[in-house]
């Protein structure tokens, strides 16, 4: 409690303050609303940074909304993963939104430019109460509004095809919801309790009483989240979302937003389901099973593709998966893998889809097999993209190498030799459809046929600091990987 | 055979995972985006009958503490929890209408599988 707990949900609220207020001073000064959520987002980076440097000097805290305690109140607990979590989240949206501000006006229209403002700084909002949150039902709520917030940032951009992605994900985002909700009213059924740390405790002494109620919970909150993290067989609403958006929310949509739920089912995992229902049916397996065929199911959609945001999107579906094996392996070095994976592909990712969009606003080129010789005229997009493509293959001194030697050095220790291959074949498949674009781009003479407009320096300067990140997560690694060690020994 | 008598006490837990499963299959089968909506809307009521149900305690009376003598009342957390989840529900119900708005005015149709044949033309 105290001073550091109120400032978790400054956090979020000062970032919701600021999503009612852009459309309003948007009214009087257009260029407003774009700083002001700009300003939000700095608060609550730098207070989530604070929160994370005070978690590791004085341990978890929990927080009550409203002063009321658990079973009354919604519990908020800042502990070291979590605020990890709420860093990445506060910290990548920031990135993304330098920019998104320049990036946005060719984009989309003048009129709706302060909305995606707003709207923007509501999924942040409710990403980051998602990372803290230890309700049941405050999750719930988030979610949904994640999922109408990152459906609108989609259809914003009044294309034809953005719509129908958009409608596609705003229905198969319901269907998870759908079955998070009823997950929750058979998990309550038992339990009579919507805390995770009292469902925990209950659900170890329900399982013997009501197994078969327990595990049809289990299923239902596997396809939920999976459905909303795009794990394998459930991904069939993500290539056109993310490929189709406007590109800030394509660099959000697959940095952020699929990681996210795919941490909270980590935390489900870890602080909701007890050990015996762990040992009594084998989700982790399910999980493991799902996110191997997911990393390779991925890559290979991803080969066949002459879009190149649709590649990206595919590559997404593969790279998900790797953080889903983390947590399946069960064994903490593949989970330190997996966590420490959610920044670094959330990192590379928005890196990527940043270089793609700025090649777009420069040039319009979108076909894969037009990108040959764009390298001499576009420089700067075609290294960030080139240091991406290297982390997503996982080069050394890259931060893909450290979280794909994590995963495979707890698959090796649990004695899981396939899914070592499985890791090894999908970095070469990686290769396969990521270099011959940086090769053709850098190496193939041709005449030039880019009409082009110059790159705005925002756009550049967040693209030489998305590389720099991407290095300093391979190159300086080891403070991160201590905290999710620590974190990580916190929870079992 | 146990099963089946526990399931003809809690029939209500029944009658909500049909309407679920009702839903969920309109939603995914169906190719009119306005049957879907509706189909959303029916998945989403069945969980909060469901969820009203658990809170149900038989011969209870509405949760309003009186002073004058000790009685049963039912839950009334699912009651609170369930008016937040309509809330939500009707939101993204009104957000998803909103967007068919915009693909009948922009695509002529509401047919996910017109739509489809339509993109594959271009």
């Amino acid at each position: 409690m105290g001073f550091t707990g109120h400032l978790s949900v400054y956090a979020a609220v000062s970032l919701l303050i600021s999503a009612f207020a852009a459309p309003l001073v948007a009214r009087w000064r257009p260029v407003l609303s774009g700083y002001l959520v700009l300003a939000a987002l700095v608060f609550s980076f730098i207070t989530s940074v604070f929160l994370l440097k005070s978690v590791i000097d004085v341990g978890t805290i929990a927080y009550f909304m409203g002063g009321w305690a658990p079973p009354w109140g919604i519990e908020l607990i800042i502990d070291p993963l979590r605020a990890y979590m709420l860093v990445i989240v506060t910290g990548i949206s920031l990135w993304i939104f330098i920019y998104a501000l320049r990036d946005l006006e060719h984009e989309l229209k003048e009129e709706v430019i302060c909305w995606y403002h707003s709207l923007y700084a509501i999924l942040t909002a409710s990403m980051a109460v998602m990372a803290l949150t230890n309700d049941l039902f405050n999750l719930f709520v988030m979610m949904e509004i994640c999922a109408i917030t990152a459906c609108a940032l989609i259809t914003i951009k009044n294309k034809k095809e953005c719509l129908e992605a958009g409608f596609n994900y705003l229905i198969l985002s319901a269907m998870g919801s759908g079955c998070f909700l009823l997950g929750v009213a058979m998990v309550y059924m038992v339990t009579g309790h919507l805390n995770f740390n009292m469902v925990q405790a209950e659900l170890s002494l329900a399982i013997a009483h009501y197994p078969l109620n327990i595990y049809t919970a289990s299923a239902l909150f596997i396809v939920a989240f999976g459905t909303k993290a795009a794990l394998f067989p459930l991904h069939v609403w993500l290539p056109d979302a993310h490929a189709s958006a406007p590109s800030p929310s394509s660099a959000m949509l697959s940095g952020l937003v699929i990681k996210i739920y795919a941490f909270v089912l980590f935390l489900i995992f870890t602080r909701l389901f007890p050990q015996t229902l762990l040992e009594a049916i084998p989700l982790r397996q399910i999980i493991l099973w799902l996110g191997a065929a997911g990393v390779m199911f991925g890559s290979i959609y991803a080969m066949l593709q002459s879009d190149l945001k649709k590649m990206l999107a595919y590559s997404s579906i593969g790279q998900i998966a790797f953080i889903f094996m983390g947590i399946g392996i069960n064994h903490d070095l593949a989970v330190t893998g997996g966590l420490y994976h959610i920044m670094v592909h959330a990192v590379t990712k928005a890196l990527l889809f940043m270089s793609a969009g700025a090649i777009i606003y420069s040039t319009g080129v979108r076909r894969i097999s037009d990108l040959a010789g764009i390298g001499k005229l576009l420089p700067l997009p075609m290294l960030a993209f080139t240091i991406g493509s290297a982390s997503m293959v996982g080069l050394p001194g890259t931060g893909g190498l450290i979280s794909k030697w994590y995963l495979a050095l707890g698959s090796l220790e649990n004695g899981q030799i396939f899914f070592l291959l499985i890791i090894l074949a999908s970095s070469l498949l990686n290769a396969v459809y990521y270099m011959p674009i940086v090769i053709s781009a850098f190496m193939k003479e041709e005449e030039n046929k880019f009409e082009f407009k110059k790159i705005p320096f925002s756009m550049q300067l967040t693209m030489i600091l998305g590389m720099l990140m991407v290095l300093a997560s391979g190159i300086i690694s080891r403070p991160v990987i201590q905290l999710i060690e620590q974190a990580v020994t916190l929870l079992y | 055979m146990e099963t089946i008598g526990k399931l003809a006490d809690n029939y209500f837990y029944l009658a909500a995972v049909i309407l679920f499963v009702i839903g969920a299959h309109t939603m995914l089968t169906h190719s009119n985006m306005i049957k879907k909506v509706i189909a959303m809307n029916i998945m989403d009521s069945s969980v909060f009958l469901l969820f009203v149900a658990i809170g149900y305690v038989k011969g209870g009376q509405a949760p309003i503490i009186r002073e004058t003598a000790e009685m049963v009342y039912v839950n009334p957390l699912p009651g609170a929890l369930i008016v937040t989840g309509i809330v939500v529900a009707v939101s993204v119900t009104a957000y998803a209408l909103s967007i068919i708005v915009r693909i009948q005015k922009s695509f002529g149709t509401v047919d996910c599988d017109e739509l489809c044949d339509m993109r594959s033309e271009d």
